[in-house]
């Protein structure tokens, strides 16, 4: 019996050990073979990853007080899963006229005979807001209740049709400070990329690192989720209000001259920080693709920095400003003016035809002679002439963080397309193109004790959850801090004695029209004319630089009477925007702090 | 001389048969252990990072809910809503005259945006994973036991 009991158990214990190393071979050979290789790896390609195309959330940009003038707002694609479509009909009812929707290609979409391989999605339209899919959705639930699963045909089905939010660019002040923004082609999802202005520019930090990533279906494999940063926020020098503000102003003066066209900027001399900038035309760039409509024959989207056209008397301000500088003239040289200058093999004239008799340097500004200024530039000498315009940055790119700037070459002695006129000519600002951002960066040397601070609209960068702040940068040092001053207090005594419409009560204002004839043919008129002022204050401690351009005006030619009360009037609310208090408050709060 | 003692009796047979069985049996019982401790762990290991993956996916549309509202609310606050509803309240930009400027002690006038913390400052690390999980046994006990004594102890002198 003992026997019997101890051969029975040791059989069973030498069965159950031979199934189980014979288990455990099978286990080996099945790890081994390569079929269990190729399932593995099929397994893996199917199963563990999903490949998905990733786009990080694209920037805000906010204005300087935090203002969001671009950000992104929840929308949706709609599709059909092909497999689970019971009621093509139903689908192509409800959606027709969605997004312009057509019936018949709504149809033909969801008839589409499924296939796993080839043909499992259809999308059908996209940029859905929100309200659309909430009463879409209602839709759906009602018709599966009356009809689960869409089992019975008669009866209306929108089972099928999906739904997949993503983000789009949204602009919520539309064309506000478009010309400075630019655009985002959001309608192109994969390929979408930054057109003009802060948007191009910045286009890389803006967007972030779009990839294609592997997510893990595997709960395993947890800790390869792709961790993908949204794209950087910007924070810009640009004051909404301000912007407003001036792009209101500059719609009505243009309208009033019946100008062609407008541009204002201005900018913070002390730092190159452009508080506002703007031009005509302007578009509402949630709708973009519209932009060819306002934009035709090649016209810049922004003016102020992609657009160059000869500045005319503004640009004796850096004649002068050099000429005093190089020492070549100072406040007591006397100029007899004839009211004609013989230079190069051509005659130069005032823009009077006439002669104004002994005038100090203030009086050749005053009166915007172009003979006096002329003259100036040739005893500085061609050499020390241009050698101060490069360095006012003239004819070079000033570099602004925005997509398209564009400049006119400087022509200098040597060039083949340099003759000697030019020098004559150059010194009032014929001859000559700038962009108003270049020529309003060159007069902020006067404005700001000889330096020019590198002109930006970006103030902070908002990355990684931390906000870095940039810096001011010096672009150059042309003058001296003595002759931007002396120069700074005769433009201000030149606008107090002719009594300018760029006046501004209750502040001292330093700053020069300018009126540059425009060459039909080749032949300078003045029928078509840039009218222009360029202006800064308060003059003790300058915080604003104000550059007025109004384009080809029919009411009058003259800077000085389309300009300069353009400028008047921007200042006069600029102030107040600024928190700047006229001379009288001024002394009250002086005398209230004593 | 050494004496060699012999036991007086022997094991009953059934205690010897359920020794060898016992013995037989303790690997496969231990083997058995280890599978579902391994089991379990997997499928506490599985359900955790399902979600995991969960809420990285609800993290996705937190963020897109939070970039919607924050241009919703852009929307409403934008230059042109705003003008109207001030027009609306009666409100209407001051004349020149009609504005004073006074001294205010201690105000430093507007700050421009700061929408996040600067870089540095007091910005501490923060721990996803709980420490359980990355200690060694021995330093859980001695964290949980003798620290835990320790601190009570400090805490009452």
């Amino acid at each position: 019996m003992k026997k019997d009991t101890s051969g029975r158990l040791t059989l069973i214990g030498i069965s159950l050990s031979l199934a189980s190393i014979l288990i455990i071979l099978q286990m080996v050979r099945i790890q081994n073979s390569t079929k269990h290789q190729e399932l593995s790896e099929w397994a893996d390609e199917e199963y563990s990853y999903a490949v998905e195309n990733y786009y990080p959330e694209r920037g805000n940009i906010y204005d300087r007080w935090g203002r969001l003038l671009a950000g992104n707002e929840d929308v949706f694609e709609v599709g059909v899963m092909l497999e689970y479509v019971a009621n093509p009909e139903t689908i192509a009812q409800t959606l027709q006229g969605i997004n312009d929707l057509d019936y018949q290609e709504i149809l033909q979409a969801a008839s589409k005979e499924y296939d796993s391989k080839r043909s499992v999605y259809a999308v059908l339209t996209d940029f859905l807001p929100s309200g659309v899919i909430d009463a879409l959705s209602q839709i759906k639930q009602d018709y599966e209740l009356a009809n689960p699963y869409g089992k019975r045909d008669s009866l209306p089905s929108l089972r099928g049709v999906v739904w997949y939010p993503h983000l789009k660019r949204s602009y919520p002040e539309n064309s506000l400070a478009s010309n400075i923004l630019g655009f985002f082609s959001f309608m192109d999802r994969e390929n979408g990329i930054g057109y003009y202005g802060v948007e191009e520019y910045y286009d890389d930090l803006l967007a972030g690192n779009p990839m294609d990533t592997f997510m893990p279906r595997n709960p395993y494999l947890i800790q390869e989720l792709p961790d993908v940063p949204a794209g950087a926020s910007l924070v810009l020098t640009i004051d909404r209000e301000i912007q407003a503000m001036v792009e209101r102003k500059l719609d009505e003066a243009v309208e009033e001259h019946e100008a062609a066209s407008g541009t204002v900027v201005i900018l913070d001399p002390r730092n190159g920080e452009i508080l506002a900038m703007a031009s005509q035309p302007r578009v509402n760039i949630n709708q973009y693709w519209k932009f060819e409509d306002e934009f035709k024959d090649k016209t810049p989207f922004n003016r102020a920095i992609s657009e160059t056209y000869e500045p005319g008397s503004v640009f004796k301000i850096l004649t002068m400003a050099a000429a005093f500088d190089n020492e070549t003239v100072d406040e007591k040289t006397i100029f007899n003016d004839p009211g004609r200058f013989e230079y190069g093999g051509s005659t130069i004239y005032n823009w009077n035809r006439r002669g104004w008799g002994k005038q100090t340097m203030q009086g050749c500004m005053q009166h915007s002679l172009n003979v006096c200024l002329a003259w100036v530039a040739t005893e500085m000498g061609k050499e020390d002439f241009y050698a101060y315009m490069q360095d006012f940055g003239i004819g070079r790119r000033t570099n602004i963080d925005l997509g398209g700037e564009e400049i006119w070459p400087l022509s200098t002695p040597g060039d083949s397309d340099w003759y000697p006129i030019q020098l004559a000519t150059n010194s009032f600002g014929q001859g000559v193109a700038v962009t108003p951002i270049q020529m309003a960066a060159a007069v902020s040397a006067v404005a700001n004790d000889g330096r020019i601070m590198k002109p930006h609209v970006l103030k902070a960068i908002i990355q990684d959850g931390r906000q870095y702040n940039t810096s001011p940068q010096v672009l150059s040092v042309p003058l001296k801090a003595e002759t931007a001053r002396l120069m700074t207090d005769m433009l201000v005594k030149s606008l107090k004695e002719e009594s300018s419409l760029a006046l501004v009560p209750g502040f001292d204002i330093a700053g020069k029209t300018g009126t540059a004839e425009i060459p039909v043919d080749g032949v300078y008129g003045i029928e078509l004319t840039n009218t222009s002022f360029v202006g800064w204050g308060p003059t003790e401690d300058p915080q604003f630089l104000v550059y007025v351009w109004i384009e080809q005006p029919d009411s009058s030619p003259w800077g000085s009477v389309v300009a300069a009360p353009v400028f008047s009037e921007i200042t006069a609310e600029l102030v107040r925007y600024l928190d700047l208090p006229d001379k009288s408050d001024f002394e009250t709060m002086i005398a209230m702090d004593n | 001389m050494a004496k060699k003692n012999k036991q007086a009796y022997k094991q009953a047979p059934w205690r010897r048969q359920i020794q060898s069985i016992g013995l037989s049996l303790l690997p496969v019982v231990s083997i058995a252990v280890l599978i579902s401790l391994y089991l379990i762990i997997s499928a506490q290991a599985a359900a955790a990072g399902l979600e995991i993956m969960n809420l990285h996916f609800e993290e996705e549309d937190v963020l897109r809910d939070i970039a919607n509202l924050r241009t919703e609310l852009a929307w409403a606050t934008s230059y042109t809503e705003m003008h109207k509803r001030a027009e609306k309240l009666g409100y209407e930009p001051p004349e020149e005259s009609k504005v004073h400027f006074m001294t205010i002690p201690g105000y430093q006038g507007q700050n421009p945006a700061l929408i996040a913390p600067p870089p540095g400052g007091d910005a501490k690390s923060i721990h996803f994973i709980n420490e359980a999980y990355n200690q060694s046994l021995s330093t859980w006990v001695f964290q949980t036991f003798f620290m835990d004594r320790q601190h009570t102890s400090g805490g009452i002198q």
